[in-house]
């Protein structure tokens, strides 16, 4: 009888070590599962570029139209669009795009149309600022976008002081895809 | 007698040794998770793009305070000055934690910009970053 009670308790000891060394196993698999997932949430770096393209947005809005008020830089006293306006527009909107390094892509884009209807399909005017050869990211639709330039579009109504009504389409684009991305 | 006392013993020792390094696990899981998101890279990033997308909102007129107090620890912690750690220059918010570390990330707004770092009664910084900004002349 005590032979069989000690066999029980070696038995119980065994079973405890080996209780043990799963548990520490169990231990490092979580670990193991925890570092990893916290690599992979705090490995990639934030990505902005959607605010940073609705800001940029934002920002050539108002300069367009703020308040209820057109720039007076647009429109000439007949009511013409002034080409001074686009040529001008960077620094009529406080917008820097001048990056440091050689050979470094400009990573952002602004297009504006004014329609004079929404249907209207020809713009009357029309101003182009940064590197267009971000626009085709626009259109590509692919699972994994995140190595793709983000884009902003923006439309607005514009009433001028003579009466005229434009629809005004903005299109804005940010690349920044090393800051962004992995 | 004795050896029953001395079982007993083994017992306690080896639950003892097996709840201290389950402690000590859970510590050193705990430290690592904290240490990751207080991490001079990470908030180099963060406060670099956060800075930078505040620059791009602002309007001249506006006057911006940011806590950077997590800044400042990581700075303290690694001896570089407060006002050497963040630095606003040619459309580029540059943000310097570490010794061998750095990130500087691009700002479009071309506005006047005034940094102020504040300072408490004895002349340390808060930690605290005020920015103005005023339409560029």
């Amino acid at each position: 009888m005590t032979k069989k009670i000690s066999r029980k308790t070696k038995m119980n000891k065994k079973g405890d070590k080996l209780l043990s060394v799963y548990w520490f196993l169990i231990l490092v698999i979580v670990a193991t599962g925890i570092v990893l997932m916290v690599n992979v949430f705090y490995g990639n770096p934030y990505d902005v570029r959607e605010i940073e393209s609705a800001l940029l947005a934002n920002k050539v809005a108002d300069c367009i139209y703020y308040g209820g008020e057109v720039n007076p830089e647009i429109f000439s006293v007949q009511g013409v669009f002034k080409e001074s306006f686009r040529d001008g527009f960077m620094e009529d909107c406080s917008l820097n795009f001048d990056v440091q390094g050689d050979f470094v892509q400009v990573p952002y884009y602004i297009e504006v149309d004014f329609f004079s209807g929404i249907n209207s399909k020809k713009s009357e005017f029309n101003i182009t600022e940064g590197n267009n050869n971000l626009k085709p990211d626009c259109k590509i639709e692919v699972a994994d976008s995140s190595k793709l330039a983000k884009c902003t579009d923006k439309s607005f109504f514009m009433r001028t002081k003579n009466g005229g009504v434009y629809f005004v389409k903005l299109l804005t684009i940010i690349s920044k895809t090393n800051e962004n991305t992995n | 007698m004795h050896k029953k006392r001395g079982k007993k013993g083994e017992i306690l020792v080896e639950n003892i040794i097996f709840i201290v390094l389950n402690v000590l696990f859970l510590a050193i899981l705990i430290i690592f998770l904290l240490n990751q998101g207080n991490g001079t890279l990470l908030l180099e990033d963060s406060y670099s793009k956060e800075i930078a997308l505040l620059i791009d909102s602002a309007k001249p007129g506006m006057i911006m305070t940011i806590n950077l107090e997590k800044a400042k620890e990581v700075l303290d912690k690694n001896g570089i000055s407060f006002d050497e750690g963040i630095l606003i220059k040619d459309h580029y918010v540059t943000v310097k934690l570490g010794e061998n570390s750095g990130k500087s990330y691009h700002f479009f707004n071309d506005i006047e910009i005034n940094p102020y770092l504040e300072k408490n009664g004895e002349g340390d910084f808060t930690g605290f970053y005020t920015l103005t900004f005023e339409k560029k002349t």
